[in-house]
C-alpha cells in the first residue's frame, strides 16, 4: 500500500489550496450571483484594476440563492437576485441601500430600467442583465402562424412542447388568456387556472427549465415556452427558430445587483457595481449572454447583428414584472404537483 | 473448506463491549450525532413551525405539515417513487448479479482492474453522461438509426421522455451499487464449492438457489440498500430523462425548500420519509434476526 | 484467503458453459457502461458550440480545456474533497463495521439504523441542515465543511460493504491470532483488515464515486473557494454546456483508464512472472 507518500502530497496539496485566501490581497469582495453570468474576463480586469480579490460564488437559480442565503454561512458583498426576489429581501429588510454617489455609471442605465416596482424608490438595486419568456417555434416544421399562448397549446401541436419547469411561469400564461393581470395570483385566480393548465399538461412533452434548447434543437419538440436567453443561443445557432412574445401578455424579468445586510466590504461592493456598469464592460457581458442589456451606453457599442437577435432584443412594448407575492409560492408549487401527479 | 456463515454463529461470536468496546465504537456515534442526529432534530423542530414569506421558520406550533403530507396527493408521489426504486434494484440484482459473480472468478489482479473499470465510467459528469444517453435516446438518436437499420423498426419511435428512458438512466446510474457489494460477498466463496454441488449431481439452477445464493446473500441484502435505498430519493434523471412530467418523492421535498419557500412542510415531508426508512429497516432486521 | 476456481481445464462442461455464458454477459454489461462514454468522448470533437448536434471534427474544445483556470481549478477542488472523504469514510466505515460486529452493542440495531439514515436523508434537507448546523457553531464554509458532509453521506457505503463482507469471516481467525499473542490491534491490522480487502476497496470506489459528483449537499456547504466540478458543470447548462466538458471528461477518463492498465503492466515488469501477488 502506498498510502503514506500518497497522503504526503494530499496535505500538501490541502495545505496549499486553503494557503490561496491567505496570501490574497486583504481588500476581498464575496460575490454571490448566478453561474455564468459573470464572465472570467470581467472579473480578472476588476481584479487587476482595483487590487480587490473577488470570491465569486454561483448558483443556478433565485431560489437556490435564497435557501443559501436565509440559512446563513458566509457575509456575501453583493448578490445577484432576480427581481421578485430582491422585492422580498427588501420588505424583509435584509438589503442594504446603495450609495448611488459611489456609482457615477448608474447614469447609463436607461429610464425605463430605472424605479421599477420591485424597487419603486431605486434605493436598493442596480440592474444587471433582464429578459423575457416567450415562444420558440422551429419555422421549418411548424406552419401555422403561432401569435400567442393559445396557438402554442393547441391539440394539433400535442407531444411536440417543450416549457420551463417554473409553476409561476406556467400559472401566469394560463393568467393573461383568462385576462387576469399577471400578478394577481390568488387561491380563487389560482383555481380559475387549473382546468386550462390540465389541458396544456396533456400537449406539454417534457418540462425543462436548466436547458430546453436541448430538446429544441434535438428535434424532439418543435415549440417553446422558454426563456429569451435560451431563445437567442437557438437563434444564433439556426435562423429557423423563431421568437415570440405572446400576443396575450408578456413580462419582463431584471436580475439585479444588491448589497445584502452583514455585507463586510461596501467600498468593494460598490467599486464592482460601478465596474459592470461601465459601458465598455456592460457590452462584455452582452457578448458572452445574450440577454437584454438595460445599459443604453452598452447597446450602442453592440454589433448589428446582436440587436438584431429577435430573442435578445424584441420588438419595444412596455412590459410588466413579477412582483413579490407572500406565500403564494406554495399554492404554485401544490397546484402543478397536482396536476402532473393526475397526468 | 469454509463453515457455511449464519448470522447465528456471528452473534454466538459478537462479545460484551464493556469500556474498550464503547470507547472504540465513540468516534462513530459521535460523528452520527452530531452531523446526522442534531440536524435531523434541526428538521424535527421546523416540521412542526410556521413560516413567513422568504420560506424561513417561524417558531409557532402547528400540526399543519403533517396533515399535507399523509394527503393522497402525496402518498401517491411517495408511492410511485417506491415503485421506481423498485424496479430499479430487481433490474440491477438480475443484470449486476452475473457480473460481480464472474469478476469474483478471475485472478486476483485481474479483479480489481474489472472493479475499477466497473465504477470509471461514473468519475465523468453526471450532467455529461446524462447528455450523451440522451443523444443515444433522442428521436433522431442513436439507438433508433441502430434500430432502423437493422430493419427491427420502420419509423423511429419514442424512447426519450417516457419511463423507458427514466428506467435507463437509473438502472445505469445504481449498476456499479449492485455489483460491487456482491462482488464483496462472491469473491470469499470458495469455487470448488460450487463444482462440489455440481460433482454432486446439482445441475446449474440448483446449484445457484441452494450453493450461490445463499452464500452471497449478505452482499445481495446490501447491493439491494445500497440501490433501493437512494434511489427512492432521486430525481434529476427522471426530470433529465423523462422531461419531468410526473412529480417524484425526491422533486417535492427539494421544491419546498427551491421553490414554493415552504421549508416546515419541505422538513415534515423529510421525516417522514426518515421514519418510514427506520421502521421498515427495523422490521427487517428484527425478522432476520428471529429467522437466525 | 478464497481461491479462484483453479484447474479450469478440469472443469465439467457445463461449468464450461455457464463460465462462458457469464463472460459474454459481462461483456455486453460493461457495453452498456461504456456506451455513453464512448458518445461524450466522441462528441468532445464537435465543432458545434452546443454539444448536441454533430457538424464537424476539431481539437478546439481541449485547448479551451488547457487554458480554463476555474474549470481546471474545481476539477483540483473535485479530487481533493474527493480523496480525503474517501480515506476518512474508509476509516470510520471499517472501524465500525468491524466494532459493531465485535461487540453486541446494547443499541446494536438502533446504530445500525443510524448509519443508514444519511443514505435517506434526502439531498436538500441534508445540506440545508448542517449549513444551518455549521452557521450556529460558526464553522466558516470552505473545505472542512464539504469534506464533512461528504463523509456523512459516504462512509455508510463503505460500512454497509464491509458488513457483508464481515458476515461469515470465520470467528476463530481472531481468536487464533489472540492466542498467538497479538493485540487486539494486531489481530484486527494483521488478520481482519487483509481478509475484509475487497470490501474495503468496493466501499472506497463507491465513496470516491459518490463524492466526485455530489450537487446539492455540496452546493449548500461550499465557498467560493471551494467550488466542485459538478457544480461548474451545472452552472454552464444554462448558457449551453459544451464540448469543452465532455473533452474533460474524456481526458479524464482515458487516462484513469490507462493508469489502471500501465500500472498493472509496471507491477509485472518489476515483478518476474511467478511471484506472488500480495
Amino acid at each position: 500500500m502506498k498510502i503514506i507518500p500518497c497522503l504526503r502530497i494530499l496535505t500538501l496539496t490541502v495545505l496549499c489550496a486553503c494557503a490561496v485566501p491567505l496570501r490574497a490581497a486583504d481588500q476581498e469582495l464575496n460575490l454571490f450571483a448566478w453561474s455564468e453570468y459573470v464572465p472570467q474576463g470581467v472579473l480578472e480586469a476588476f481584479e487587476e484594476e482595483t487590487g480587490i480579490t473577488v470570491n465569486y460564488e454561483t448558483f443556478a437559480s433565485g431560489e437556490e440563492m435564497l435557501a443559501k442565503l436565509i440559512a446563513g454561512g458566509t457575509a456575501y458583498d453583493l448578490i445577484q437576485p432576480p427581481d421578485y426576489i430582491a422585492e422580498a429581501l427588501i420588505k424583509n429588510r435584509l438589503l442594504l441601500p446603495v450609495d448611488f454617489a459611489q456609482v457615477p455609471n448608474f447614469r447609463h442605465i436607461l429610464a425605463e430600467y430605472k424605479g421599477m416596482p420591485h424597487d419603486p424608490e431605486q434605493k436598493f438595486t442596480v440592474p444587471y442583465m433582464t429578459g423575457t419568456v416567450g415562444i420558440v417555434v422551429n419555422t421549418e416544421r411548424i406552419k401555422t402562424p403561432i401569435r400567442g399562448v393559445k396557438d402554442l397549446f393547441s391539440p394539433q401541436h400535442k407531444g411536440r412542447i417543450v416549457v420551463v419547469d417554473d409553476g409561476r411561469e406556467l400559472v401566469t400564461a394560463a393568467l393573461y388568456v383568462l385576462g387576469h393581470p399577471l400578478n394577481n395570483i390568488t387561491p380563487e385566480t389560482l383555481e380559475q387556472t387549473r382546468p386550462l393548465l390540465a389541458e396544456w399538461f396533456n400537449l406539454i412533452k417534457l418540462f425543462d427549465s436548466d436547458s430546453p434548447k436541448t430538446a429544441l434543437l434535438n428535434g424532439d419538440v418543435d415549440l417553446g415556452y422558454v426563456w429569451g436567453g435560451e431563445a437567442a443561443a437557438l437563434w444564433n445557432e439556426d435562423r429557423k427558430f423563431q421568437y415570440v412574445l405572446p400576443a396575450e401578455g408578456a413580462h419582463l424579468f431584471v436580475d439585479v445587483l444588491a448589497i445584502p445586510v452583514g455585507a463586510k466590504n461596501l467600498q468593494a461592493a460598490h467599486a464592482f457595481l460601478d465596474f459592470v456598469l461601465r459601458p465598455e464592460v456592460s457590452r462584455q457581458i452582452s457578448d458572452e449572454f445574450p440577454y437584454t442589456n438595460p445599459n443604453g451606453e452598452a447597446r450602442k457599442l453592440l454589433t448589428d447583428a446582436q440587436r438584431a437577435n429577435p430573442a435578445s432584443y424584441p420588438p419595444a412594448r412596455p412590459l410588466d414584472t413579477f412582483r413579490h407575492l407572500g406565500d403564494t409560492g406554495a399554492l404554485i408549487d401544490e397546484l402543478v404537483t397536482d396536476l402532473k401527479n393526475a397526468r | 473448506m469454509q463453515a457455511l456463515p449464519t448470522a447465528a454463529s456471528a452473534r454466538a461470536h459478537a462479545r460484551p463491549p464493556k469500556v474498550v468496546g464503547w470507547l472504540l465504537l465513540a468516534p462513530l456515534l459521535v460523528w452520527l450525532a452530531a452531523f446526522v442526529v442534531l440536524p435531523l432534530l434541526v428538521l424535527l423542530v421546523y416540521s412542526f413551525c410556521q413560516r413567513d414569506d422568504l420560506g424561513r421558520v417561524v417558531f409557532s406550533f402547528t400540526w399543519e405539515n403533517y396533515e399535507r403530507v399523509f394527503s393522497p396527493l402525496y402518498l401517491r408521489i411517495l408511492g410511485r417513487s417506491i415503485g421506481y426504486a423498485g424496479l430499479t434494484t430487481i433490474i440491477c440484482l438480475v443484470i449486476g448479479f452475473p457480473v460481480a459473480w464472474f469478476i469474483a472468478r478471475q485472478t486476483p489482479a485481474r479483479r480489481n482492474r474489472l472493479l475499477l473499470l466497473v465504477m470509471i465510467p461514473f468519475w465523468t459528469n453526471f450532467l455529461i453522461r446524462t447528455y450523451a444517453w440522451i443523444v443515444i435516446l433522442k428521436g433522431e438518436g442513436l439507438l433508433n438509426a441502430l434500430l432502423q437499420y437493422g430493419r427491427i423498426i420502420a419509423e423511429p419511435i419514442e424512447l426519450l421522455y417516457t419511463p423507458f428512458a427514466v428506467l435507463t438512466g437509473l438502472v445505469y446510474a445504481y449498476l456499479p451499487f449492485m455489483i460491487l457489494p456482491i462482488y464483496v460477498s462472491a469473491e470469499k466463496v470458495d469455487g470448488s464449492l460450487v463444482e462440489a454441488a455440481h460433482d454432486l449431481g446439482a445441475g446449474p439452477l440448483r446449484a445457484f438457489s441452494s450453493v450461490i445464493i445463499p452464500l452471497t446473500q449478505p452482499g445481495i441484502l446490501a447491493g439491494v440498500l445500497l440501490v433501493f435505498v437512494p434511489a427512492i430519493g432521486m430525481f434529476a434523471i427522471t426530470d433529465l430523462m423523462g422531461g419531468a412530467q410526473v412529480p417524484l418523492i425526491g422533486n417535492v421535498i427539494q421544491n419546498q425548500f427551491l421553490r414554493a419557500r415552504n421549508w416546515p412542510f419541505g422538513a415534515a415531508l423529510g421525516v417522514v420519509f426518515t421514519l418510514l426508512f427506520v421502521v421498515t429497516y427495523a422490521l427487517a432486521q428484527r425478522r432476520r434476526r428471529r429467522h437466525a | 484467503m478464497s481461491t479462484p476456481s483453479t484447474s479450469r481445464s478440469l472443469l465439467p462442461s457445463g461449468l464450461k458453459l455457464l463460465q462462458w455464458g457469464l463472460g459474454t454477459w459481462t461483456a455486453l454489461v460493461f457495453a452498456f457502461l461504456y456506451l455513453p462514454i464512448g458518445v461524450l468522448i466522441f462528441y468532445s470533437f464537435n465543432t458545434s458550440r452546443l454539444n448536441i448536434r454533430w457538424e464537424g471534427f476539431t481539437f478546439h474544445w481541449y485547448e479551451r480545456l488547457a487554458s480554463n483556470e476555474p474549470i481546471l481549478r474545481a476539477l483540483q477542488n473535485s479530487l481533493i474533497i474527493a480523496t480525503v472523504t474517501t480515506l476518512a469514510s474508509v476509516v470510520l466505515g471499517t472501524a465500525g463495521a468491524w466494532i459493531l460486529y465485535r461487540y453486541r452493542f446494547r443499541f446494536t440495531g438502533a446504530i445500525q439504523t443510524l448509519v443508514c439514515l444519511p443514505m435517506v436523508m434526502p439531498e436538500i434537507v441534508m445540506g440545508i441542515s448542517l449549513l444551518v448546523l455549521f452557521t450556529v457553531l460558526t464553522l466558516p464554509l470552505g473545505f472542512t465543511t464539504v469534506i464533512i458532509a461528504h463523509i456523512t453521506f459516504c462512509f455508510p457505503f463503505v460500512l454497509v460493504a464491509v458488513q457483508a463482507r464481515l458476515q461469515g469471516i470465520d470467528p476463530a481467525l481472531e481468536e487464533a491470532a489472540l492466542d498467538l499473542g497479538a493485540t487486539p490491534f494486531q489481530a484486527f491490522w494483521l488478520v481482519i483488515v487483509p481478509a475484509l480487502k475487497p470490501a474495503i476497496l468496493s466501499g472506497a470506489l463507491m465513496a470516491f464515486t459518490l463524492s466526485l459528483d455530489e450537487l446539492i449537499v455540496t452546493f449548500f456547504t461550499a465557498n467560493a473557494a471551494t467550488r466542485t466540478l459538478p457544480l461548474q458543470v451545472f452552472g454552464l447548462a444554462k448558457t449551453g454546456l459544451n464540448p469543452m466538458l465532455n473533452a474533460l471528461s474524456a481526458v479524464f477518463i482515458v487516462s484513469t483508464i490507462a493508469f489502471v492498465l500501465f500500472s498493472e503492466h509496471l507491477r509485472r515488469l518489476a515483478r518476474p512472472s511467478g511471484a506472488p501477488h500480495s
